[in-house]
């Protein structure tokens, strides 16, 4: 055994596709026979992951990724289709709103079901009573059935009951989405505590900013699958540039297209330095050469285009008053370097053109992608150059 | 922080044990207090709950008095009154009933505990059964005791050998109500086929007629339904109190052990996937 709090060895669960009522009655069948269901749809398949005590990992994707199916295995309320989950240590888990709390309990009653549900003595939970509703705030309405509270209400109640029993492992999934501003507050701030204190989470979010703020790591889950698994600032900048992709362009990116008859000015090589990967602020040189049917050096525009295909920066050598210098044959090579790089992390791509020497017909477009890494909060596509002034430092 | 604990919930096809996880739910904490939502929310939660668990037997006692003794003028219920003989078989077979009703449909109502809480599914349907066994065998008591203070041949220390018998029948109850419950959560008809199926069981049950008054040909097929075992064993302890233990009783509890068995079995394989149907 290692010493992994958390263990998943290629995780899958099949949830079962009912077409009709005597599929039903298959099914029970199938299932007492110890097979699995015939029809399945696959909502996580292969996920293996590993958990040290101290590790802070948030899980993001798409709807119906199978983020919540990953919780719920990792919480033990669903048994996984195939593989191996081990967890060493008390898992707190706080899957959606309320989680299991009777509607018609008061919010007192719910504290001692709820407390049963995890495994809390009752020796345990008049120690700890205080600190939960101290937690929860929830004044007179303690006595009150849940069913009256609003959902801020009870997701307090449902926080302050998972967090009280100081869990190994703190599942949330996307709890922190509800409750006021001040409540938010009160939960980052005992996240950001318990995680200073060695605490360990798990959380499934669609802010990448609550991911990067709490979160070391980050596994995408696409399909079912992991698609990426890595440090959290790379891992959501990787996503939110797929977003972007995915709402942009829809048709196929562009390739190396090499524009067929001699007539025709081409871009024949494009190279970045230091390569396809750059952090934020760095050099940037892009290398090219074009070709010219007619001996006359011909234009190069150099362009800068977000994922999407929003374009962000181009400049072309007409503009600003040169032309390739000719090379071997037909050849023209050029190099644009940008001493410093603004563009925030992210992903991109670097275009160029040929054209004609009067730079009226386009004729030819190269592309390679740039991805841009670095950690930054600033929104938008490059970082401007300013100063705060009649400010105070923190 | 804690350490060392560790939790295998995941071989495939290999049932999650209720004692299996070190931070699990605590099954007693968890029964008592399903127990008492049970009790509460059933009973307690309409304002004549707790009444109409006490009326509804003793209205169908007084129908059937009504019905037998005054139209039918039936005799024969050894030696004892129609209310005494009926009675004791009646409010087993109605708690029996009403367990495995209540039971079978128990589950749904824990769908939003079973779809975000890790905790062993089998718990609801013993709370379940154990709430209503329970009330029904408190209105038992009260009932006997009602009978003998009106002067009825009942001999309340029988009392010593009918829980044993209920425990018996519970046992069995339970491993049905397992079978019908994991059932339930897949195929939404076994609530309604179980209404009738249960009443026609009834009449083919000596509870409202001696056995000795079946037909020769079919009374070995009466005798061999294990309910006719508890209210003839009910019968001899509370009404001719006999309270000597018989050789069938322990064929009685091998069969209500297997129940329980064989339901617990199929629950277990059926409730990992409880959780995407409730």
């Amino acid at each position: 055994m290692t010493d992994a709090l958390l263990q998943l060895e290629g995780v899958g669960k099949d949830y079962a596709k009912i077409e009709s009522r005597g599929g039903r009655i298959a099914l029970v069948w199938d299932l007492l026979c110890g097979r699995g269901a015939s029809h399945a749809f696959t909502a996580l398949d292969g996920v293996s992951l590993t958990m040290q005590p101290g590790q802070s990992l948030g899980v993001i994707g798409e709807n119906g990724a199978g983020k919540s199916t990953l919780l719920k295995v990792v919480a033990g309320v669903i048994k996984p289709t195939r593989g191996r989950v081990a967890v060493r240590g008390r898992v707190g888990a706080l899957l959606e709103l309320g989680s299991g709390f009777h509607p018609e309990y008061t919010g007192a009653q719910n504290i001692d079901l709820a407390a049963a549900l995890l495994g809390i003595s009752a020796a345990e939970l008049a120690e700890k009573r205080d600190a939960i509703v101290r937690f929860a705030d929830l004044g007179e309405h303690l006595d009150d059935p849940i069913k009256h509270y609003s959902s801020g209400m009870v997701v307090r109640l449902g926080f302050a009951v998972a967090t009280a029993l100081q869990p190994d492992v703190l599942i949330t999934d996307e709890v922190l989405a509800v409750g006021d501003e001040s409540f938010q507050k009160k939960c980052m701030a005992w996240m950001e505590r318990y995680l200073s204190e060695g605490g360990t989470l798990l959380l499934c979010s669609h802010s990448m900013y609550h991911v990067q703020k709490l979160c070391r790591h980050a596994l995408w889950l696409h399909q079912g699958r992991v698609e990426r698994y890595g440090p959290a600032i790379e891992v959501t900048q990787a996503y939110l540039a797929w977003h972007e992709e995915k709402s942009g362009n829809a048709a196929p990116r562009p390739e190396l297209r090499t524009g067929e008859g001699p007539d025709v000015h081409r871009v024949k090589s494009l190279t970045l330095e230091p390569g396809e990967f750059i952090a934020m602020g760095r050099p940037l040189t892009v290398r090219g050469e074009a070709y010219s049917p007619d001996g006359r050096a011909p234009v190069v525009l150099v362009g800068i285009v977000r994922a999407d295909g929003t374009p962000v920066y181009g400049v072309a050598t007409d503009m600003d008053g040169v032309v390739p210098a000719k090379g071997s044959g037909d050849r023209y090579g050029f190099t644009l370097s940008l001493p410093s790089l603004a563009l925030l992390p992210g992903k991109y791509a670097v275009r160029a053109h040929a054209l004609d020497p009067e730079g009226v017909y386009l004729f030819d477009h190269v592309e390679v992608p740039l991805t841009v890494t670095g950690e930054s909060r600033e929104l938008g596509l490059v970082r401007l150059e300013h100063e705060w002034r009649d400010v105070v430092r923190k | 922080m804690r350490s060392g604990y560790t939790s295998a919930m995941t071989v495939p096809g290999v049932p999650v044990e209720a004692g299996g996880r070190a931070y699990g739910p605590r099954a007693l904490d968890l029964f008592a207090q399903f127990f008492r939502r049970e009790a509460t929310t059933r009973y307690l939660g309409s304002v004549t709950g707790l009444a109409w668990a006490i009326v509804h037997p003793i209205a169908l006692l007084a129908v059937y008095h009504f019905v037998f003794t005054t139209i039918f003028r039936a005799t024969g219920f050894a030696g004892a009154s129609f209310l005494a003989f009926v009675a004791v078989a009646l409010w087993p077979w109605l708690a029996a009933q009403e367990a495995i009703q209540r039971a079978a449909v128990s589950i749904p109502g824990y769908g939003g505990l079973i779809r975000k809480v890790a905790f062993p599914h089998e718990i609801v349907v013993y709370a379940s059964v154990a709430a209503t066994l329970a009330l029904h065998f408190a209105g038992y008591v009260v009932v006997l005791a009602a009978l003998r203070a009106t002067g009825e041949p009942v001999h309340l220390i029988g009392l010593v050998l009918a829980i044993p018998l209920w425990a018996v029948m519970a046992l069995a109850v339970t491993g049905i109500a397992l079978v019908l419950a994991a059932l339930q959560v897949f195929v939404r008809d076994v609530e309604h086929v179980l209404m009738p199926l249960l009443m026609i069981l009834m009449y083919l049950t000596p509870i409202l007629y001696p056995l000795s008054l079946v037909p020769g040909s079919l009374k070995p097929w009466v005798a061999a339904n294990p309910f006719t075992w508890l209210v003839d064993r009910l019968r001899a302890a509370l009404l001719d109190g006999r309270l000597a233990p018989e050789p069938g009783d322990l064929v009685a509890l091998a069969v209500a052990v297997a129940l329980f068995v064989a339901g617990r079995w199929m629950f277990r394989r059926l409730s990992p996937y409880f959780e995407d149907f409730v």
